[in-house]
């Protein structure tokens, strides 16, 4: 997350016009490249393959269970992939979707179809003045989006009364997201990979991605080559904010119910480490939205393969720690390579 | 987590320790710069003084304030270190739990597994300082970003605190042993707070006069720099982490003698509280810049704040929100002075 005068004056050098750097780091694949690339895919497959292995049953039910439980990590994987990615962190998407979720319970009955849409734009706004405020007041993001994320948690106890919120009618317009599959995954999963299939397509092939990632990686250079820098910040926070709707929508869809200490509501370290898994670096300007479905369906799998392999209950939290820091060393983007904080 | 200030001048980095200003004045600034929050804490006494009239500003209520205050303050110690090399430390919560249950089951308690006495104490500090070990070596080695590094090293502490509180009932610890200790008085003070006192004095001592201290600013200001003038900055790291994991580790102690029993999430709300109270007493993210009398009077700050707002009858669920928009609200000021359009701030 950090940039010192070093490394802004050799990027400077290197990758001149950032917004080119893709083209011909791409023609040329070495071995770190190519485990950029597929990384994070290869450790979900071979994590993937540990748990198959020493419990065969797993493979019949065992994926559709995970693909439920990697959803809402995967929505707010990405928005926190995306505001990394303009190389600044959002400790507050957690937050949102848990908000996003309670008040979309609330709202569900009197507004019907309309209520999502409702949530997912209220947070895609409350993202949006995170990002205003990082930008235009230029405070640190860690430390603002800290602030935010009291706030929200006193908006979401205040909202909820501190209790758990029922959705009391019309369920039957989320019941789709996951009481059908397609290819044996719910089709909540889906929405959520061709999100991150449309990101991918954004920071890849659209002027603005690549302005997203010319911030990431030299926001000065950025700057001077007349991007807006700032509007650009405010972008990647505002979808944040969106995807955190987004993953509301799904706690609901799959509880029915919400509450600031339910499901959905330790979303942000995992959040933050299937971001990193999947092959995000800290430092900005290197997102892979695609690595990040398995980075999420990684850190899902974590907890199950535990269990699989006969861990205790009661260690699970021990295991998840330690497989995050090996998961993280081994795909972690080098590539900014230098000061690591 | 950073600030790099006009990197549009890479010939900065070379006159930077040049253009440093001296020790002498260095101080002089920093105590003009914490005016604000001093200021700040004086209205706040003021405000709640004046809404609460009997019960804010009574002998018994500083007595709970300074209590509530010690644990934060302890952690805030660590904390400020790493904060102030550029790095973060995540694992507070994690490293409270495993001291605090490792404390709690090696003292007499209702379990009556082993009974140590105080040597208690020493041992639940090595767990915290191994944790450390371990952030600081994950860190280091593996170069690994200390966020996600710390994040790993809150489950490994919270999972070692699950697991050696396993299936049994919950561990009380004894009457009359040490439990009394932290609500008694020392000079009228809670010794709780004498004891935060002596690990703020001893953080402070650290930060100024020894090379450790002196070598987590250097880092913070600028890792090559320090690197480059044959500052270990890899073993100073580490050293830090081992710092951090002992106050944290005492502070889990502490959290569980004022709880009378082990649990796994003593140390729950502490992250949170501390990060807050290392940003508004103004020790900057990036690193370099702030201290630990800074983080003191930012915990002084938040923990007065909540307990006048309990006391003006405002509802607990708003605590955090109120948190979060002085939080806000600090470092908007701090940093709307500075604004610029070529500054860089992540």
């Amino acid at each position: 997350m950090t940039r010192t005068p070093e490394d802004t004056t050799l990027e400077q050098r290197t990758t001149a016009p950032a917004t080119a750097a893709a083209g011909p780091s791409r023609r040329r694949l070495g071995p770190a490249a190519v485990w950029q690339t597929v990384g994070p895919l290869a450790v979900f497959v071979a994590l993937f393959a540990l748990v198959s292995a020493l419990n065969p049953a797993f493979l019949g039910g065992g994926l559709r269970i995970l693909a439920l439980q990697a959803t809402t990590i995967l929505l707010v994987a990405l928005g926190q992939a995306m505001v990394l990615h303009v190389g600044s962190i959002d400790l507050s998407n957690a937050a949102m979707a848990i908000l996003s979720a309670i008040v979309l319970a609330m709202t569900l009955g009197p507004l019907a179809a309309a209520a999502p849409l409702v949530c997912i734009a209220l947070m895609t706004a409350v993202g949006a003045v995170n990002g205003a405020l990082v930008a235009y007041a230029q405070v640190p993001s860690f430390a603002l989006t800290l602030g935010t994320l009291g706030i929200l948690q006193a908006a979401a106890l205040v909202v909820s009364d501190a209790t758990t919120v029922y959705v009391t009618a019309n369920r039957e317009v989320l019941a789709p997201l996951f009481g059908t599959a397609m290819v044996g995954l719910p089709a909540g999963f889906w929405v959520a990979v061709v999100l991150a299939v449309l990101l991918w397509v954004l920071l890849r092939s659209t002027r603005l991605g690549q302005a997203l990632t010319a911030v990431g990686l030299n926001e000065t250079g950025a700057l001077f080559s007349g991007l807006r820098t700032r509007r650009l910040k405010v972008l990647a926070f505002a979808l944040s904010g969106f995807l955190a709707g987004v993953a509301g929508v799904m706690i609901i869809a799959q509880a029915g119910a919400a509450s600031s200490f339910g499901l959905g509501s330790d979303l942000l370290l995992p959040g933050i480490a299937a971001a990193i898994v999947g092959g995000t670096a800290i430092t900005g300007g290197v997102t892979n939205p695609i690595g990040v479905v398995f980075g999420a369906l990684t850190v899902a799998l974590i907890p199950i393969a535990a269990a699989a392999v006969g861990v205790t209950p009661q260690a699970q939290s021990l295991v998840y720690g330690a497989a995050i820091m090996v998961a993280v060393a081994l795909t972690m983007t080098r590539r900014n390579r230098g000061v690591v904080k | 987590m950073t600030e790099t200030e006009n990197p549009v001048h890479p010939q900065a980095t070379a006159t930077r320790p040049a253009g440093r200003p001296g020790e002498g004045a260095t101080y002089r600034r920093l105590e003009l710069k914490s005016l604000g929050e001093l200021a700040a804490l004086v209205v706040l006494v003021a405000v709640f003084t004046a809404l609460n009239p009997g019960s804010f500003a009574t002998a018994v209520n500083l007595q709970t304030i300074l209590d509530q205050a010690a644990i934060p303050l302890i952690v805030g110690v660590g904390a400020t270190l790493v904060i102030l090399m550029g790095s973060i430390d995540l694992s507070v919560e994690g490293v409270m739990g495993a001291a605090g249950m490792t404390f709690v089951l090696l003292s007499a308690n209702s379990r009556d597994t082993v009974d140590l006495g105080l040597w208690a104490i020493p041992v639940a500090l090595a767990v915290g300082v191994a944790l450390g070990l371990l952030s600081g070596l994950v860190h280091t080695r593996l170069k690994v970003p200390s966020f996600i590094a710390t994040l790993g090293v809150w489950f490994v502490g919270l999972g070692t605190a699950t697991v050696l509180f396993g299936e049994a009932a919950i561990p009380f610890l004894a009457e009359g042993s040490l439990q009394s200790w932290p609500s008694g008085r020392t000079l009228g003070l809670p010794n709780s707070f004498v004891l935060a006192a002596v690990v703020v004095l001893l953080g402070v001592a650290v930060g100024r006069f020894t090379r450790l201290g002196r070598h987590a600013y250097a880092i913070g200001d600028d890792e090559e720099i320090a690197r480059d003038n044959g500052v270990r900055v890899d073993r100073y790291k580490l050293l830090v982490f081992l710092v951090a994991g002992g106050c944290s580790a005492l502070a889990g102690v502490l959290a569980s003698l004022q709880l009378g029993a082990g649990s796994a999430t003593v140390g729950i709300g502490t992250l949170f509280l501390t990060i807050a109270a290392v940003v508004i007493g103004g020790t900057s993210l990036g690193g370099g810049k702030g201290g630990i009398l800074r983080t003191a009077l930012g915990v002084l700050l938040l923990t007065v704040l909540n307990n006048g707002l309990i006391l003006s009858g405002v509802s607990p669920n708003i605590q955090s929100g109120v948190s979060g928009a002085v939080l806000i609200l600090a470092i908007v000021a701090a940093a709307w002075p500075h604004r610029s359009r070529l500054r860089i701030v992540k």
